[in-house]
């Protein structure tokens, strides 16, 4: 039946309607008719993640274990809920498909093959620490611990991930505005380059945790201090990419703009600034890595709060499996703050999307 | 046709530029004197370096006289106005908006847009694209994107239209189109038109006067008015006449 569907569209179109086709109906009534074994394939590959899931599931019950385990269904919750995440997901696309929109599925099918990975990821991570000890136990814990542990001590993870995010975003905001207030300046005026472009030649090149323990030593308090950091960073990195896309802007837009009777600051805010939107946004998400680096340093050698400061504390006590679920918990962060960016940017740059040139 | 009284005045104006590299100076233009009025249709021909564009640059206001007055009914022209409205050989619509917002750039800029929503309607008819108000420029073809550079230029109802090679980077066929619609705009408006080109055919079949330049100084060498209705043929025997002239003027003619 789903099969089906695809020539069904095709018959839809007919050729004397080419002239209303949309976007979406031309590139299916352009794609190659896939063979059979091409289709058969396909449904495979699609179903393949929920195999192995279940293999992961059968690795985790069958293969006896090499050092006790504790509270054993906390693993089988954390894979159902994967295993039953896609299998939602899969039927989603399959209802959009039959209602006749097959993007969700065509892109599943891409993704599918990572989602095996994923779970084929997970029962190798077991077999090797788990069942096996090659990665010795307990200074690599096995998921199970890793997933139990946040689940005990979720409340304090919230709380440093928290404090991680009001740092993150504290130091990372002032430094991309004031980024933005020089680097826009000293795009547009010759004179504030002249003072600035001297301090950026000079600073620039230093790594930021380079200050941290000058900042120990000086800030009156220490969160003060690790925000200085992760803002001096931002600062530079979005001052040196917005200065680069204002002094980049083509002569002839400022003509045009001032013939159509733009003022002196129309022609910064109206022109300069969005013509050097995505050099500008390039900076805000370099200044964003730059900011990560910067905390998880502050937060490692002197806040006292934070995820940074989680793992640490977790490994003087030789807490391993706090330690790995700490390390999750950033790389969601980190992960879901940098898509979020990503989105921010496809979403104002949306004009250099399908330029035909 | 509607028509305008204003004048538009050269006095003895030059202009040099100093080069970057060396202390010498280019002399763009070498007194030159002009009186241009409301409804002309004023072509400039002549080879590169000879001045032409720094006359629509000096009219427009970009750039100001090393010596002499530019005037419009006595008024010194000292900065860019909209009145004044210009269009470039490159494309320079913003690519960050859209072709509606584009044409709407200048009245927004005056905060004017308010209650002239209609204007933009209007410009969008004229050119006959309203279904492509909301793509950006980067979608358009070149000549689209001429066509909606120019009525972003028109929108202000400007006197004076300068028009810098506008049909310089299009293909032949879309360039004689672009021809015929601006010479329909302009001949509903009655603006001065200014337009600077290369090509001399483009340069007779618009103008109602076609001004020869030369280099080094740049210089006028013959101000040429074309005595013919329009539309004109390309292939007449006054058509051809013309352009002899202007490019035995040109130092180009002789074998014909």
């Amino acid at each position: 039946m789903l099969i089906n569907q695809s020539d069904n569209i095709k018959k839809d179109i007919d050729k004397s309607q080419l002239g209303s086709l949309t976007r979406q109906q031309l590139r299916e009534l352009e794609e190659k008719e896939k063979t059979r074994g091409q289709k058969i394939l396909d449904g495979i590959i699609m179903v393949l993640p929920l195999i192995c899931g279940g293999a992961a599931m059968l690795e985790y019950w069958m293969v006896p274990n090499g050092s006790p385990n504790k509270n054993p269904y906390t693993y089988v919750g954390f894979l159902g809920v994967l295993i039953a995440a896609y299998f939602l997901y899969f039927l989603a696309a399959l209802v959009k498909k039959i209602r006749g929109d097959k993007t969700v599925l065509d892109r599943l099918r891409y993704r599918a093959p990572l989602f095996s990975a994923l779970f084929l990821l997970l029962a190798g991570y077991d077999y090797l620490t788990l069942k096996t000890g090659v990665l010795a136990q307990p200074f690599v814990p096995c998921m199970n611990y890793i997933i139990n542990i946040a689940w005990i001590d979720r409340a304090y993870l919230f709380e440093c991930t928290l404090h991680t995010l009001r740092l993150l975003f504290l130091g990372y905001f002032i430094g991309i505005t004031l980024g933005l207030v020089t680097g826009i300046t000293c795009g547009y005026s010759e004179k504030v380059r002249y003072w600035i472009n001297p301090v950026i030649k000079f600073l620039g090149p230093i790594p930021t945790s380079t200050w941290i323990p000058i900042v120990m030593v000086i800030a009156t308090s220490l969160f003060k201090g690790a925000v200085f950091i992760i803002a001096l960073g931002s600062w530079f990195a979005v001052t040196v990419a917005s200065m680069t896309g204002i002094s980049n802007v083509d002569k002839d837009f400022f003509d045009a703009a001032r013939t159509l009777g733009a003022s002196n600051r129309q022609l910064v805010f109206r022109v300069a600034i969005p013509h050097a939107m995505p050099s500008i946004l390039q900076g805000c998400t370099q200044a964003m890595s730059s900011a990560c680096v910067a905390i998880m340093i502050a937060e490692m050698m002197g806040v006292k709060a934070g995820l940074g400061w989680y793992m640490n504390w977790a490994k003087s006590w030789a807490a391993y499996d706090k330690m790995f679920a700490a390390l999750f918990v950033i790389c969601l962060i980190f992960t879901i703050v940098t898509k979020v960016l990503e989105l921010i940017k496809k979403r104002v740059l949306r004009w250099q999307n399908g330029v035909v040139k | 046709m509607a028509e305008n009284n204003i004048t538009l005045e050269l006095n003895n104006v030059s202009k040099s530029f100093a080069k970057v590299e060396n202390d010498e100076v280019t002399h763009a233009l070498n007194s030159i004197d002009l009186t241009l009025r409301g409804g002309e249709f004023i072509s400039l021909v002549g080879p590169s370096g000879c001045g032409k564009s720094t006359i629509l640059r000096l009219v427009a206001g970009l750039i100001n006289p090393t010596t002499g007055k530019i005037t419009v009914d006595g008024k010194e022209i000292l900065k860019p106005s909209p009145e004044r409205g210009m269009m470039f050989q490159k494309s320079t619509l913003f690519p960050w908006l859209t072709v509606e917002k584009n044409i709407a750039f200048s009245l927004k800029m005056q905060g004017k847009l308010k209650g002239n929503e209609d204007k933009v309607e209007r410009m969008l008819k004229v050119i006959g694209l309203e279904s492509f108000r909301n793509d950006y420029p980067g979608q358009l073809s070149g000549g689209m994107a001429q066509r909606v550079a120019l009525m972003r230029s028109l929108i202000n109802e400007p006197d004076i239209l300068l028009l810098d090679e506008p049909l310089g980077a299009l293909d032949a066929f879309t360039r004689m189109n672009m021809q015929d619609e601006i010479l329909k705009i302009w001949q509903e408006n009655g603006q001065l038109a200014i337009m600077v080109t290369h090509d001399v055919d483009e340069a007779i079949y618009m103008g109602t006067r076609v001004i020869v330049m030369d280099a080094n100084p740049g210089r006028i060498v013959a101000d040429i008015k074309i005595r013919e209705g329009y539309p004109r043929d390309r292939s007449s025997e006054t058509f051809v006449a013309y352009r002899n002239e202007i490019l035995n003027r040109l130092h180009f003619g002789g074998g014909r």
